[in-house]
């Protein structure tokens, strides 16, 4: 007998799901599973995904961001105004905007390790200011280069296809590579896992928990900003509010793919079966003409019913 | 320094740094505010600006109140937006055209409240979850619900309610303002308050002292819950309309209000007079950067930034004060 540890249970479980939520949509609309309807899913997923990377590296440590949405807002209007849709421009768009997430992640994760602030609301403040910045900047999107598009090139990156598979498969599939080695056979890894267990014990074991702190946060940004790229590059042109759904999603799918929100234990794969479930019930969904706020109260309850079978906390009642 | 030998005073002014703090700080947002309008307007602002401050403060206040008391047990209200929608989109769509049937209304509304703020308590309390993810949850749901009840912006908020809650000719509002004090100074005196604090503190200690943290959380969020209704009503009276995501800012201007007031987020510490005094501050600085010609559109910006520089000063400042005390 092979036994399972929780977490890859849980992730197993997210896998399940996301293969029974197909059959169901089969049943509500059939052609559901088709090839092209299932990767049209799976896209969408890799948006969801790729936020939720930064979301698992911060959970890990018990932490939280709650600024992904304004950061993937402010990153995919930064590709659109400063490469105006040229593909010469693109690259040094592309580096701008990563570098972008990069530094905001730092700076959250700066406030948090160094400042003391709580994460909760470091993140919740980060949120608020990037959206300011990004609403005055861009002139509540009336700014000449706010109609910009994206590059063809980065279009291409996400709606292109290679062996078959779209392109954005193959890049979630790289970060799932990268991000399950991180975590999981380097000294980084190990030690994200060790502060999420306990943070003061690596403290006094050697670890640098505040570089390590800000490091992960850093990460968030950068996913949240990657995902920013993607998306613009997807819809073509960048608007206002279009990161919103994501700081929801992103949590979901840490929550739904079996990740510890205490920290300290929760797998990438867990994640990425946990953003394609999450995905697929929204299809359905909308398969089904649930209306918006119907969806929303689904969401809501589905986190709430995984909580209470993963997320109770240990100790008296 | 002082030492052991401290005057009452110092004592007093020690303990209740907070307040101190928030005081000041309202003093100097409102002398920025009265220099900045005189510039700009050549006189200085009347009693429709004091009006106009009080009514767009009073929803803020409730809110603050609501997440006060739930940061006060170590938690942290994410779905007093949702509940403020909810409960504003409920006004705008039942209160009814008498002052009998509105009065009626508003009493099931405030209801309504108390069993949602029950409901992330029971999670919490009797769940063992975190008061984020709960409240986050929960916050999906409240919206989702809240556009359910009023799918587009409008409905109507009858002018007799709106004369009682928002009155534009007289400043009723500080009223209000005065029965939200006076509720805490009575609420303080209370066993409740005192469990509030004590779980706030070390939830194992006081439950080794015979609290229950269980019936403490249910009943510090129920009591939260009726509060975010309570603004749910005063922006429906405020805005004579309804529109179910108005009130999703009051999730992050609640906790600015609470911070600024000096609550601590780590619990157990903190008066909700200082939530009140914050929302006030928060509502000076959107009147500051409004008459200093700042735009808008970089509020939210604002809002975040003193949010962190708050927090960061009232660790440091309680931090030195501790550091003092120790000594």
């Amino acid at each position: 007998m092979i036994r399972l540890s929780e977490t890859a249970r849980r992730a197993l479980y997210a896998f399940l799901a996301a293969l029974l939520l197909f059959g169901l949509g089969e049943w509500v609309r059939p052609g559901f599973i088709a090839p092209a309807s299932v990767s049209a899913i799976l896209t969408v997923a890799v948006f969801v995904g790729l936020v939720a990377a930064g979301q698992t590296f911060v959970i890990l440590i018990g932490g939280i961001d709650l600024s992904v949405p304004w950061v993937l807002n402010a990153a995919a209007i930064l590709l659109a105004t400063s490469s105006l849709g040229e593909n010469g421009r693109a690259l040094s768009a592309l580096a701008l905007t990563l570098a972008m997430g990069l530094g905001v992640g730092l700076l959250n994760g700066i406030g948090i390790a160094f400042l003391g602030v709580p994460a909760v609301v470091m993140t919740l403040a980060m949120n608020g200011i990037m959206e300011g910045l990004t609403l005055g900047f861009s002139g509540g999107m009336t700014c000449e280069a706010c109609a910009s598009y994206a590059p063809p090139s980065i279009q291409s990156l996400a709606h292109g296809s290679w062996l078959g598979l779209p392109a954005a498969l193959w890049l979630w599939l790289g970060v799932t590579l990268v991000v399950s080695f991180v975590l999981g056979a380097t000294v980084f890894g190990r030690v994200t896992y060790a502060i999420g267990v306990n943070a003061r014990a690596s403290a006094l074991a050697g670890v640098r928990v505040r570089a390590v702190t800000i490091g992960l946060y850093a990460l968030s940004g950068f996913f949240a900003a990657l995902a920013g790229v993607m998306l613009v590059g997807f819809g073509g042109q960048a608007s206002l509010g279009m990161g919103e759904p994501f700081l929801f999603q992103s949590i979901a799918a840490v929550v739904i793919g079996g990740a510890s929100i205490l920290g300290g234990r929760g797998h990438y794969v867990g994640t990425v079966a946990g953003s394609i479930a999450l995905v697929t019930l929204m299809s359905v969904l909308l398969a089904m003409n649930m209306p918006e706020f119907g969806r929303s109260i689904i969401y809501g309850v589905i986190i709430l019913v995984l909580l209470l079978l993963y997320g109770r906390e240990k100790g008296e009642a | 320094m002082a030492g052991r030998s401290r005057s009452p005073l110092a004592h007093a002014l020690a303990r209740e740094v907070g307040l101190v703090l928030v005081s000041v700080l309202l003093a100097a947002a409102v002398l920025l505010y009265v220099g900045i309008y005189l510039a700009s307007q050549q006189r200085l602002p009347g009693s429709c600006e004091l009006i106009t401050t009080v009514n767009n403060t009073l929803p803020l206040i409730f809110a603050a109140l609501a997440q006060a008391l739930v940061v006060m047990t170590r938690g942290l209200d994410l779905s007093v937006g949702g509940m403020v929608d909810l409960t504003n989109a409920l006004a705008a769509q039942y209160l009814g055209a008498t002052p009998a049937h509105a009065l009626a209304v508003a009493a099931g509304i405030l209801l309504i409240g108390a069993v949602l703020g029950f409901l992330n308590g029971a999670l919490v309390a009797w769940g063992r979850l975190q008061p984020i993810l709960v409240t986050l949850a929960t916050l999906s749901i409240f919206q989702g619900l809240a556009i359910w009840v009023l799918p587009q912006p409008g409905g109507s908020v009858p002018e007799f309610f709106s004369r009682w809650l928002a009155n534009t000719t007289w400043p009723v509002g500080l009223l209000y303002t005065l029965a939200a004090a006076l509720f805490w100074l009575a609420f303080r005196r209370t066993p409740l308050c005192i469990a509030v604090l004590a779980i706030g503190n070390d939830e194992n200690a006081a439950a080794a002292h015979g609290i229950s943290p269980v019936r403490t959380k249910l009943a510090a969020y129920t009591l939260g819950g009726t509060f975010s209704a309570l603004a749910g009503l005063f922006l429906a009276a405020t805005a004579t309309a309804g529109d179910a995501t108005t009130g999703n800012g009051y999730t992050l201007t609640s906790i600015v209000a609470v911070v600024l007031g000096g609550i601590s987020l780590f619990g157990g510490r903190g008066s909700a007079l200082g939530a009140i005094l914050g929302a006030y501050v928060t509502t000076m600085i959107v009147n500051i950067l409004f008459f200093a010609h700042i735009d808008p559109l970089y509020q939210a910006f604002y809002e975040g930034l003193f949010l962190v520089i708050a927090v960061v000063l009232a660790e440091g400042v309680g931090r030195l004060i501790r550091g003092r005390r120790a000594a």
